[in-house]
C-alpha cells in the first residue's frame, strides 16, 4: 500500500530541470540594492577580494544572460546565508549564488578535492565496509596530511581533517536495544554524526528515550545535500534531496516526524532543497522536518516534556549556528537548556564562525574562514570558565581550533541532566 | 511581563531593550536586519518646523507641533527619558554621544553640507569646524561614496570666511581588489597597521588650528579610533556622516548585539508576522512565518515596529486604501489623491504621503476613525506611525527612540 502510494506521488518528482529559474529571475529584481546584505556579509567583511552578496548575486543575476562565465569572486561565498536572514525584500542571495555556481560546474571540472570534502558520506561506506576501516581511513589521513599529499589537493596544511569514529551511529543504534514505544520519531543523522560524531546523536537518543520516545532510524536516507551545494555539486545535491523527500514524505504518512542534531542537514531539508530546486514537493517534505530543539520545544509546549532530574547551574556560551538562525526559529535550545536545565545560556550574537562545512578546509579560503571567526574567538576567550555550546558539528571544529576551547552540542548538556536508563510511561 | 517586539530597527532594538531592562520576558521578532545598516545613527529630533524654519531649540519646537504629531503624544519628558536611555546604552558600549534637546549639532555629510542634528558621536560633532583656521578635507585612495572636491566646494558655503580648506588623499594600503566601501576603510583603521598608517599619513598635516574632516572610517568598535587618533595627534577630528552602508548604523548593530547577548533577549531572527491572534480587544499572540511551518507567540504586550511603506510595515492594498500588514489597522493618509505629494521632492512643504501611518491615543495604541483604542495592549512605535515627515522635519530617529521608550514604559493589565 505504502509503497505503491509513493511511487505515484513521486512520479514526476524530481523530473525537472534544476537549473536557475524564472521564480529567480524575480526574485531578484526585488532587490533594492540597499546593500545591507554586503554590511552583514561575514566574507566581505573578512576579505578585500569578494565583491559581496549584492553584486554577486542579485545584481551579477541580472546579466546572467550576457555573461559567459561567472563572477571569479563567487568561490569566495560560504552559502552561511547572512545576506538572506539581512534582505527586508526577501531576496535568497545565497541560493542564487549557489545555483550560479552550480551551473558553473556544468561546464569546468571540479578539483579532486570538492569531490573528497564534499562526498564524506560516500568515502566513510567505503571505510566503513572494511574491517578497522576507520582506523585505516583515520591513519591514511594523517599520513596524507604529513606528506603534504592533501595538501597539494587543496586541503590546508594547518588542519586536521575530522577523525572518524571507530563505531558509526547506527552500529551504536543497533547495539543499544531500545524498548519499543508508542511515540517514535525519526533521526536524521546526517553524515557528521552518522561517522564521525556519534556520541550526538547518542545524547538525543538518551533524551528521547527519557521522554517515551523510540527513536528510529532510515537506513535509505542519504546526505542531505549541503556539502554538495556548496562545492558546487548541484545536480547531486538534487538528486539527494529527492531521495530524502520521498523517504520524509513516506514518514509523514505514518505521522511520525523526522529529526536532525545538525542544523544544516534541518535547513536543507526544511527549505533550502526547495528553494534550490523550485518544488513543491520538497517544500512538503519539510514540513516534517524538525530541529532537535525545536522537536523538544514543541513537547514542552504540549506539556509533554519530561523535565532532567538533575539541573545544571553552568553559565553556557551558545554560538548560535547561521543555519539555525535561518530557520526562522530563535534559539529553543536557549529555553530549553534554561527552563528545563537550569544553566545560563548567553548567546554569542557575534556571527558566523567561518568554517561553512568544508570552507575552512581549502587551501585557498582557509586564512579567510579564520578571520571570519576572529569576532566569536575573542568573545568566548573573554570568559575563560564558561563552557561553549553550538548545534553546529562545523562550527564546533572551528571554536576548538580557532578559541581552543572545547564545544559541545547542546543536546550533551541536556542528556547529561537525565539518569540514564530513565523510564517514563509513554502516556 | 511577556513583551513580543515586531520589528528590528533603530525602534524595535530600543524597545526590545529598555522592555528587557525593566524586567520583561522579549521576544524580538525580525524579519531581515532592520535598517541600522542604512541609518546614519545621528539622532535627529527635530531640525525643521512645518514652514522648513530651521530648529534651534527641539524642545521649544516641539512645544508648537501639531496635537496629531507623535512627539505631542509622547511628551517631552518621555522624549528626554528616551534619549537618556539610549545614551547611557550607547556610552555603557563604548560609543558615547554629545547633544542635548536646547540646542542643535552640525555634522558635515560627505559632499560638504551641514546637517542638524540633535545627538551624535563626538567624532561627528562639526562644531570644531567653524572654530579652524585650517580644514584638511581627508580622502582616502580607492574609497568610493566620499568626494573631496564637491564637499569642499559645497562646505566653503556654509562656514565663516577666512578659513582655509585643503584636500588631501592618504593611503592606507587597504588590501584587495574590489572597490573600497566606507566600512571596509573603517575595518582597516580598527587594525593595528591601519591605524598607524592613518597617523602617519595625517602627521605631517597636524598643526595648530588644523581641523582634519575625515570620511567616517574611525572604526566599527565605539570611539576607540576615534580617541586614540585624536590624543596622537593633538588637533581635532571630525567625521562626515556617510553615505550608505552606515559605518556608525554598523557601530550601533554591534551595541546591540553585545547588549542582547548580556541581558538576555530571545532575538527571532528571519521570520515574518503575519497575522495577530485577537480575543476581543485584545491581541493575545501572533503567528509568524517559521521555515517549514507557523509559531505562535504569545504575550501580554505586543509592540509593533514594522516600519512605513518601505519596511513593509504599511502597504497599499488598493488605489487609496493604505493598511498596515499584520494587524490590519486603519492607516492615516491625507484626504484627496492631490495631496498626497508635491512636485518639488526637497520643497518647502511635507510630503502627504510621508506622513501616512497610524494613528495612535497618547499611549500609542492604535484608534480607528472615532479615536477608539483598537487593541488595548499593542504599541505602535517608529516609523509605522502616522502625522510626521521625518525627511521634512529631520524627526525618523527621535521618533523611533522616543515611541520606543514610550512603549516599552507603560504596562498593560
Amino acid at each position: 500500500m505504502d509503497n505503491q502510494h509513493e511511487r505515484s506521488t513521486s512520479e514526476d518528482f524530481g523530473k525537472r530541470e534544476y537549473s536557475a529559474s524564472y521564480a529567480f529571475s524575480q526574485m531578484a529584481d526585488a532587490c533594492i540594492a540597499c546593500a545591507g546584505c554586503t554590511a552583514s556579509c561575514p566574507v566581505t567583511n573578512a576579505d578585500g577580494e569578494y565583491v559581496g552578496p549584492k553584486l554577486i548575486g542579485p545584481a551579477q543575476h541580472r546579466f546572467a544572460f550576457a555573461e559567459e562565465d561567472l563572477e571569479k569572486t563567487l568561490k569566495y561565498c560560504t552559502n552561511c546565508k547572512t545576506c538572506d536572514r539581512t534582505c527586508s525584500a526577501g531576496v535568497k542571495v545565497s541560493t542564487i549564488n549557489m545555483l550560479t555556481r552550480g551551473k558553473y560546474y556544468d561546464s569546468h571540472p571540479h578539483k579532486v578535492r570538492d569531490m573528497m570534502l564534499s562526498n564524506h558520506s560516500l568515502a566513510s561506506h567505503v571505510f566503513r565496509s572494511i574491517p578497522f576501516g576507520s582506523k585505516i581511513a583515520n591513519f591514511t589521513l594523517k599520513i596524507a596530511r604529513y606528506c603534504g599529499i592533501l595538501n597539494m589537493l587543496g586541503v590546508t596544511r594547518n588542519r586536521k581533517l575530522p577523525s572518524y569514529s571507530a563505531d558509526s551511529f547506527v552500529d551504536m543504534l543497533l547495539d543499544l536495544d531500545q524498548t519499543p514505544k508508542n511515540k517514535k520519531v525519526v533521526l536524521f543523522q546526517g553524515c557528521f554524526i552518522e561517522h564521525n560524531a556519534p556520541k550526538v546523536g547518542m545524547a538525543f537518543v538518551k533524551v528521547m528515550e527519557a521522554n517515551g520516545y523510540e527513536v528510529l532510524r532510515d537506513e535509505k536516507f542519504v546526505c542531505c545535500g549541503s556539502p554538495l551545494v556548496s562545492a558546487g555539486y548541484i545536480e547531486k545535491a538534487w538528486e539527494n534531496s529527492v531521495i530524502n523527500a520521498k523517504r520524509i514524505l513516506y514518514w509523514q504518512r505514518k505521522k511520525i516526524p523526522v529529526v536532525a542534531c545538525c542544523t544544516s542537514c534541518s535547513l536543507m531539508l526544511k527549505e533550502e532543497a526547495g528553494e534550490l530546486f523550485d518544488d513543491e514537493l520538497l517544500f512538503q517534505a519539510g514540513t516534517n522536518v524538525y530541529d532537535a530543539f525545536e522537536f523538544l520545544k514543541k513537547l514542552k509546549q504540549n506539556g509533554e516534556l519530561v523535565s532532567p532530574s538533575k539541573k545544571s547551574e553552568e553559565t553556557l556560551l551558545y554560538h548560535v549556528p547561521c543555519h539555525l538562525l535561518s530557520q526562522g526559529i530563535g534559539t529553543p535550545a536557549k529555553e530549553i537548556l534554561e527552563n528545563e536545565g537550569g544553566s545560563k545560556v548567553k548567546v554569542l550574537n557575534t556571527g558566523c564562525c567561518g568554517m561553512a562545512g568544508s570552507y575552512g578546509f581549502q587551501s585557498e579560503t582557509a586564512k579567510i574562514s579564520l578571520k571570519i571567526g576572529e569576532d566569536l574567538f575573542n568573545r568566548i576567550n573573554e570568559e575563560p570558565e564558561a563552557s561553549v555550546i553550538s548545534d553546529c558539528a562545523t562550527c564546533r571544529m572551528q571554536i576548538e581550533y580557532g578559541a581552543k576551547r572545547k564545544t559541545l552540542h547542546p543536546i550533551e548538556i541536556l542528556a547529561d541532566l537525565y539518569e540514564k536508563k530513565e523510564e517514563n510511561p509513554s502516556t | 511581563m511577556k513583551t513580543i517586539v515586531i520589528g528590528s530597527g533603530l525602534a524595535g532594538l530600543m524597545a526590545a531593550y529598555i522592555s528587557k531592562k525593566r524586567g520583561d520576558d522579549v521576544t524580538l521578532l525580525a524579519s531581515g536586519a532592520g535598517t541600522l545598516a542604512q541609518n546614519s545613527g545621528c539622532i535627529d529630533i527635530l531640525a525643521y518646523t512645518k514652514d522648513k524654519t530651521p530648529v534651534t531649540s527641539p524642545r521649544e519646537a516641539i512645544e508648537s507641533l501639531p496635537e496629531t504629531h507623535p512627539y505631542k503624544k509622547i511628551g517631552i519628558k518621555n522624549i528626554e527619558a528616551a534619549t537618556k536611555e539610549f545614551l547611557s546604552l550607547v556610552s555603557s558600549y563604548g560609543l558615547p554621544y554629545c547633544g542635548d534637546l536646547d540646542g542643535v549639532i552640525k555634522v558635515s555629510t560627505p559632499i560638504g553640507t551641514l546637517k542638524s542634528t540633535s545627538y551624535v558621536p563626538y567624532s561627528m560633532n562639526g562644531a570644531a569646524l567653524f572654530d579652524a583656521k585650517k580644514i584638511v578635507i581627508v580622502d582616502v585612495e580607492r574609497l568610493k561614496d566620499f568626494y573631496g572636491d564637491i564637499l569642499r566646494d559645497n562646505l566653503t558655503k556654509h562656514l565663516p570666511q577666512g578659513i582655509e580648506l585643503e584636500n588631501i588623499t592618504i593611503d592606507l594600503s587597504i588590501n584587495g581588489a574590489r572597490d573600497v566601501s566606507t566600512i571596509d576603510a573603517a575595518k582597516r583603521v580598527d587594525l593595528k597597521e591601519g591605524f598607524d598608517k592613518l597617523v602617519e599619513e595625517l602627521r605631517p598635516h597636524a598643526k595648530e588650528g588644523v581641523v582634519f574632516l575625515l570620511p567616517q572610517i574611525l572604526g566599527l568598535r565605539g570611539d576607540k579610533a576615534y580617541k586614540a587618533l585624536i590624543e596622537v595627534l593633538k588637533t581635532p577630528v571630525v567625521e562626515t556622516t556617510c553615505l550608505p552602508s552606515s559605518v556608525n548604523g554598523m557601530r550601533l548593530v554591534r551595541i546591540f548585539c553585545r547588549a542582547f547577548s548580556d541581558i538576555g533577549i530571545n532575538y527571532v531572527e528571519n521570520t515574518r508576522v503575519i497575522r495577530g491572534v485577537i480575543d476581543k480587544s485584545r491581541v493575545e499572540a501572533v503567528v509568524a512565518k517559521a521555515m517549514a511551518r507557523n509559531v505562535k507567540y504569545e504575550g501580554d504586550k505586543f509592540i509593533l515596529a514594522t516600519g512605513g511603506f518601505l519596511g513593509g510595515g504599511i502597504t497599499l492594498e488598493s488605489f487609496n486604501n493604505a493598511r498596515e500588514s499584520i494587524f490590519r489597522l486603519p492607516v492615516w493618509m491625507p484626504e484627496g489623491e492631490k495631496n498626497w505629494s508635491n512636485e518639488k521632492l526637497f520643497g518647502s512643504c511635507p510630503q502627504g504621503f510621508a506622513t501616512a501611518g497610524i494613528m495612535t491615543d497618547n499611549a500609542l495604541r492604535p484608534v480607528d476613525r472615532h479615536k477608539s483604542v483598537i487593541y488595548e495592549n499593542l504599541f505602535v512605535i517608529g516609523r509605522n506611525l502616522g502625522g510626521y515627515d521625518l525627511f521634512f522635519e529631520h524627526s525618523g530617529n527621535g521618533v523611533a527612540l522616543a515611541s520606543a521608550y514610550h512603549a516599552a514604559v507603560q504596562s498593560v493589565k
